[in-house]
């Protein structure tokens, strides 16, 4: 294989004949070969240096050491939490990295003189394009298999199935792809490293959470206004007896002495803010962490254990607060009912008519039967929202046409003879 | 299918360009450029800073697009055939620019590659040019290492991975020391008798006397054609004369009405051809002045340059 010549001598009159294949018209479109070698030449020439070596050592070990511990800090049976940490972490690592090499991987090598040269040869502008995506992709995937060995012991107790793992990984390395294709796109535009890196970050933290700040600010647009109206014995008209009565009545829990007709009752109403969140809930789904969250398996908080999950770990709880604000508010805070009516619960009937206590042994019973049928409204509400299908879909249409805009951007700027230059650039 | 790349497509102007034009917003790199470069030959394009010499080599070479005129590169159109003009093109830019990380084989054979050469053949080419360049000892050392000079021969080597078959050299002696400047010259006479047409920028006026079948001047954009030509063969007939007595050869030349242009050390005068040269010496000791000095002026195109920016002040 390796012919190395060292004879300066013997190599100087025979030619090696080199016969390139000919070129019709202009293409642009990028080739296996293309492709593979322009990833190549990024990754031989971004081998990283002793000291980077170091750094990506110690950034590993902090990363293993974050899970080890979460690993300890949970001891019982099954739980996803490290799992799901372990391909936050990646995607961290990936979406902080990824984007800074491919930031600075255009307009870098322009200002470097090195990206004419080729330009000049047989590689396409999408091969210079893609290949240059997937070398500075390269660095989430070297994440992922550095931290394999925990993925699989986090995977054994996670309660999750392979192919939901799969699709989850897929989800993340789909979102580090999307972001570093940004990256590229941001090097492309921008005259300086600096300002593409810094843009390039920019637009990740706009998804990650300027997301979450819109759909703050939009749900505030979203806000109705609802009246309750509270009823309760005016005391004010009490004499002095009368409040001692119902003081006493209050105590021990017996309203039998009391006559209706002594005790005015009084209305009062108030106003408060339901937020219809479910008319701005997509909003969070356009946020790519939340797409990953979301193709996590969901886990039935009811019945996980029959189901062979762990407890709702991270993905989980994200689930469910992305679901609570698709539902929308629960229904019994809609307002323009009652909320709460003492003169019902004292006397049974609004109007105080007859009083007495059989009526009053009823109210109790009713009351509670009121409470139970609340209090299961509001489990299967909580339930309903934790068993929502997840909707990724929204996420990962955002991130394909990050990935399809930016690389389509980066092929028209890398494509010769140049029509525009960037202002303050060179071509060489 | 293809015939060897050794032997370049039987087209005599290797590059036609006429009329070119480009601006960049409200500047006017390029206003209007024509040169021809016949096959095997080597030209010179000279020019001020500034004047547009990178910018119309960039058009030519098919990264830039001119606004208007015609670029026909080894008989293809950029506008038609870009990627055939690229391939065709074997070009030196005038910033220095290496992988850093690589090591001087690894760039050629990575170059090679990019040129769809296979790798072994591409690694074997990238030994040959290496050590045409004088480099071989670097074959196996990061870019990084190199000094300048020495990164400008990486540059070169690099832009002959594909056995191209016209030359685009933008400013390919800076940073040389005398010795590789020397041998720069040299090469660039080889490629020419290679058969490939060479276009050189350079600064450095003595080296491209001795170098260049032709020149193209260039000022604030414009290619100088005929003018520029005249000025050049003009130059090339300026002989000077240095006289131990210089008011003693003034006052022959004067009686003769011979033409010349006074000295402090004698006088330059102009001569057809070498014999007249020769047979003006023998004329001249013939009539008793002592010569201490006979032969041209200079460098035919830095006499041409600077006359240029004489008539532009």
């Amino acid at each position: 294989m390796s012919t190395v010549t060292t004879e300066p001598g013997a190599v100087a009159p025979a030619h090696a004949p080199v016969s390139p294949p000919p070129r019709r018209g202009n293409p642009w479109a990028p080739t296996w070969h293309g492709v593979g070698l322009m990833a190549r030449i990024e990754l031989r020439r971004r081998r990283p240096t002793v000291k980077g070596y170091v750094f990506y050592g110690l950034t590993f070990a902090v990363t293993i050491g974050i899970c080890i511990l979460a690993a300890v800090m949970d001891t019982s049976e099954l739980t996803s939490v490290p799992l799901e940490l372990a391909l936050i972490l990646v995607m961290g690592v990936g979406a902080l990295i990824a984007p800074s090499l491919s930031a600075t991987s255009v307009n870098g090598d322009s200002t470097e003189g090195v990206l004419a040269p080729l330009q000049m040869s047989h590689l396409t502008a999408g091969d210079i394009a893609v290949g240059k995506l997937l070398a500075s992709w390269c660095v989430a995937v070297i994440a992922l298999l550095a931290l394999s060995p925990f993925l699989v012991y986090a995977f054994l107790k996670s309660g999750w199935h392979l192919d939901e793992l799969l699709v989850t990984i897929a989800a993340v390395l789909l979102v580090v792809l999307a972001l570093t294709a940004v990256g590229l796109a941001w090097s492309s535009l921008a005259a300086r490293a600096v300002a593409s890196v810094a843009l390039a970050h920019l637009t990740t933290g706009v998804l990650l959470i300027g997301t979450l700040v819109l759909y703050g600010v939009a749900s505030i647009a979203v806000t109705d206004t609802v009246t309750y109206t509270d009823r309760y014995i005016d005391w004010e008209q009490l004499s002095e007896e009368e409040a001692q009565a119902l003081d006493a009545a209050y105590v021990s829990g017996d309203y039998s002495s009391l006559d209706p007709a002594d005790y005015t009752c009084t209305e009062h109403e108030y106003t408060s803010g339901v937020a219809h969140t479910e008319r701005v809930a997509w909003i969070l789904l356009l946020n790519p962490a939340v797409m990953v969250a979301e193709t996590a398996p969901v886990v039935d908080p009811e019945t996980y254990i029959r189901d062979g999950r762990a407890a709702p770990g991270l993905f989980s709880g994200i689930h469910t607060a992305v679901s609570g604000a698709r539902v929308g508010p629960f229904e019994d805070d809609l307002g323009n009912v009652t909320q709460w009516d003492e003169c019902a619960e004292i006397f049974g009937t609004g109007d105080g008519a007859g009083a007495g206590e059989e009526a009053d042994a009823q109210t109790a019973e009713e009351l509670e039967a009121e409470w139970a049928l609340e209090e299961q409204d509001w489990q299967e509400y909580e339930r309903a929202v934790a068993t929502t299908a997840p909707a990724p879909w929204p996420g990962v249409a955002v991130c394909v046409v990050l990935l399809f805009g930016s690389m389509a951007l980066v092929i028209q700027r890398l494509r010769v003879p140049y029509k525009k230059l960037r202002k303050g650039t060179r071509v060489a | 299918m293809t015939s060897p790349a050794l032997a370049p497509a039987p087209v005599r102007e290797a590059i036609v360009a006429t009329g070119v034009a480009r601006r960049f917003g409200s500047v006017h790199a390029v206003t209007d450029a024509t040169l021809t470069v016949p096959a095997g030959s080597v030209t010179a394009l000279i020019g001020p800073n500034g004047c547009g010499k990178t910018t119309l080599m960039l058009m030519l070479s098919g990264l830039l697009r001119p606004d208007s005129g015609t670029i026909t590169v080894a008989g293809c159109d950029p506008r038609t055939d870009a990627a055939a003009v690229r391939a065709s093109i074997g070009w030196m830019p005038d910033q220095l620019g290496s992988w850093d990380n690589l090591t001087c084989l690894q760039t050629l054979t990575l170059m090679g590659e990019a040129y769809r050469i296979p790798r072994a053949t591409a690694r074997t080419r990238g030994m040959e040019l290496l050590a045409r360049v004088h480099l071989t000892e670097f074959a196996e050392r990061p870019a990084r290492v190199l000094s300048r000079g020495q990164k400008q021969r990486l540059s070169l080597a690099r832009a002959l991975v594909h056995d191209p078959a016209v030359l685009l050299l933008d400013e390919p002696a800076n940073g040389l020391d005398p010795r590789s400047r020397i041998e720069l010259r040299e090469l660039v006479r080889e490629f020419a008798a290679e058969g490939r047409a060479v276009l050189v920028s350079s600064h450095v006026l003595a080296e491209l006397d001795e170098m260049v079948d032709d020149a193209i001047f260039m000022s604030q954009g414009r290619t100088l054609g005929d003018d520029a030509a005249a000025m050049v063969a003009d130059a090339k007939t300026r002989y000077r004369i240095g006289a131990t007595n210089p008011a003693q050869l003034q006052a022959l030349l004067t009686q003769y009405q011979v033409a010349f242009e006074p000295e402090a050390g004698g006088a330059i005068v102009r001569v057809e051809s070498q014999d007249h040269a020769a047979q003006s010496l023998s004329w001249i000791v013939e009539h008793g002045v002592a010569i201490h000095q006979f032969g041209p002026v200079g460098s035919a195109l830095e006499q041409t340059y600077m006359a240029m920016n004489e008539e532009r002040r």
